[in-house]
């Protein structure tokens, strides 16, 4: 464009556009969607989301006309939203641990199993019905392995040979306190403990500590979110991990050369609670029921790689996440992590965990 | 501008808006915190115990040490490479000058994640630089470069290394290069004039310098975690971990009141020891 047919704006021009489209901004941009009502939910975000919108948020939005907004809140922000009384969403879809930490915070109202409609609560797998919550799906914590330092079949088949650095050679990582709660249970199973509930809980944290220091000099890292676990794992960083089996699964099916081991897994659950505060229960409440109703468990978990709660839904898992010998979910062979001992004890163990790090 | 019209118009007015925000958004929300979580002790006899029990921690005190070290080993080294790349900027002008300067200033406009990441993915054990030296043949073993205080220092120095250079670069840039120039009219050597002419003109963009770097670097969160060994823990991770996962609010006040001191002490010696006008001036 030459000089002569520019529009020439002044500054005064440029500055009061600039202002008014400032000022304007979060009008045009929040414009209200009267036709539906709007659920505010805290979630995970990221892929989770993605998955579920497709598979959850949006057949829900087409049979009740509710619409699902996603909003990111860690439990720290959850929590001053309910010591300031102004909880800003109307559910929360995150892991039962922090559920229960809001729980005993007194933030959690109690979940109305009578108002389901669609999902029949004796459906449910008894380990995600709480008093305050409800699970939406079951994952755990699994043992991943690089194809390329241990071909299927090679890999270690128990937390003891996992610790057995000497037969079992190469970089590990595990999660460290910063992620929630670090494997002590894995390291009581490695030091012998049957890995079952009753043998397990509550957890001898010196015998763990004592334990895990074992595998300590092949720990590359201890990983603190997730995408660092598989991360790491999938550059070859590590070649053994104990991480999620969610994103395990989603790196597998990227084409990640990697391998679970279910053998001796823990079993995670993500949970629903609805906040004191909370603007809409009864809508709330009805999008529990609808996702938790077999054909959208199916199909949901289908996609996600996850273990539906509903028994209904047993039948339509992802073959990969069934044991080929009892054709039943991996997590049903598991041990459960128990949230109440962590809730009771993570203080503590933070504590111990700040000084063994350092050695 | 005359005597007269300074005092129909008082200029530290236009800080008002600045203060306002400050003391609006700053200042009562951290008092608020802290006296709220300290509150839920009781007794001032019970808040002063939790402050001896949570800094006397070993975990703590040695995060605390661990801060104070990593960050004065970041300060030297963003220095000692900042420093001839400022001087370079102060005394180089057009497309030269631009470059460098773009080559500082784009890194500074990208997310710490992100710039954290592609460190990761450059240093680690099957990374560009292991890869790269092993079909060299110049070492055996891939070497650890991540996930020690090695990778601590990389990342953190590569983050704030354009606080060292534009700070170094704003009191650069005011040196009279005749002052310079007579040094070696007189016969001083290139390392004498160094020493003697350039290098004390520089000197308060040197402390300056250091001093951003340190404070910024005793807060960092980030880059330690990602890159830095189970032993390599500062305090603001501390701090994030009572925050989000213990949820023990009181003891992650105590500690945040620890780095605050720890600021605000340094500040006050960024203060005396700079002419803040002069950093602003010409």
């Amino acid at each position: 464009m030459s000089e002569d047919t520019k529009v020439r704006l002044s500054r005064r021009q440029i500055t009061a556009a600039l202002g008014t489209s400032l000022i304007a901004a979060p009008f045009i941009i929040t414009r209200p969607t009267w036709a539906n009502v709007q659920l505010p939910v805290r979630t995970p975000g990221g892929s989770f989301d993605e998955v579920k919108k497709e598979h959850v948020y949006e057949p829900f939005r087409k049979a009740t006309g509710i619409e699902i907004i996603p909003v990111p809140a860690t439990v720290a922000k959850l929590l001053a939203m309910h010591r300031s009384g102004n909880m800003e969403v109307d559910l929360i879809d995150t892991g039962d641990d922090t559920l229960l930490q809001l729980d005993q915070a007194g933030a959690l109202l109690p979940m109305d199993y009578s108002a389901f409609k669609l999902t029949n609560p004796d459906d449910l797998d008894p380990i995600v019905k709480r008093k305050e919550q409800v699970g939406n799906f079951i994952y755990a914590m699994v043992m991943g392995y690089h194809t390329a330092a241990y071909p299927t079949g090679k890999e270690p088949k128990s937390w003891a040979e996992f610790w057995d650095i000497k037969a079992f050679p190469g970089p590990r990582t595990l999660p460290d306190m910063a992620s929630g709660s670090p494997n002590l249970e894995f390291a009581l199973v490695a030091d012998g403990v049957a890995p079952t509930n009753d043998k397990i809980y509550p957890l001898d944290i010196d015998r763990a500590f004592t334990s895990l220091s074992r595998v300590r000099p092949a720990i590359t890292k201890f990983w603190d979110t997730g995408a660092l676990s598989t991360q790491m794992l999938a550059d070859k960083e590590v070649v053994l991990a104990s991480l999620w089996s969610t994103r395990l699964g989603v790196a597998i099916d990227k084409g990640a050369p990697l391998g679970a081991q279910w053998n001796q897994n823990m079993v995670l659950v993500q949970s629903y609670g609805i906040p004191k505060g909370s603007k809409n229960i009864d809508a709330a409440l009805k999008f529990i029921d609808f996702s938790l109703s077999p054909d959208i468990q199916s199909a949901w978990m289908r996609a996600y790689k996850a273990i539906p709660v509903n028994k209904k839904s047993y039948p339509a898992t992802a073959p990969e996440l069934l044991d080929p010998k009892t054709k039943l979910p991996w997590t049903q062979g598991g041990f459960r992590r128990d949230i109440d001992w962590w809730a009771a004890n993570r203080t503590k163990v933070n504590a111990v965990w700040q000084k063994w790090v350092l050695r | 501008m005359t005597q007269r019209a300074h005092r129909a118009f008082d200029p530290s007015l236009l800080l008002l808006p600045a203060f306002a925000l400050l003391i609006l958004l700053f200042v009562i929300p951290l008092v608020w915190f802290f006296v709220g979580v300290l509150a839920e002790e009781g007794s001032v006899g019970a808040v002063v115990e939790r402050f001896v029990d949570v800094l006397t921690a070993p975990g703590i005190v040695n995060a605390l040490v661990t801060t104070n070290w990593i960050s004065a080993l970041v300060t030297v080294l963003t220095l000692v490479i900042g420093y001839p790349i400022a001087y370079y900027l102060a005394n180089s002008t057009g497309w030269r000058f631009a470059l460098v300067l773009f080559c500082i200033i784009v890194p500074y406009f990208t997310s710490v994640i992100v710039r954290t990441y592609s460190w990761m993915v450059l240093l680690g054990r099957n990374g560009a630089i292991n890869q790269t030296l092993l079909s060299l043949g110049i070492i055996d073993a891939p070497l650890q470069l991540l996930y020690n205080k090695m990778g601590v220092l990389i990342g953190m120095t590569y983050v704030l290394m354009p606080y060292m250079v534009l700070t170094l670069y704003a009191t650069m840039r005011s040196i009279d290069t005749n002052l310079v120039r007579a040094a070696y009219g007189l016969g001083a050597s290139p390392l004498y004039t160094f020493r003697k002419v350039y290098f004390p003109l520089s000197l308060h963009g040197v402390i300056s310098g250091a001093l951003i770097v340190f404070i910024l670097a005793i807060g960092f969160f980030i880059t330690p975690a990602l890159m830095g060994g189970p032993s390599d823990v500062m305090i603001a991770m501390l701090i994030e971990r009572a925050v989000e996962i213990t949820l023990d609010w009181t003891s992650a006040a105590i500690m945040s009141m620890a780095l605050l001191a720890m600021t605000l002490v340094l500040y006050v010696i960024y203060y005396r020891v700079t002419d803040v006008r002069r950093m602003m001036g010409a």
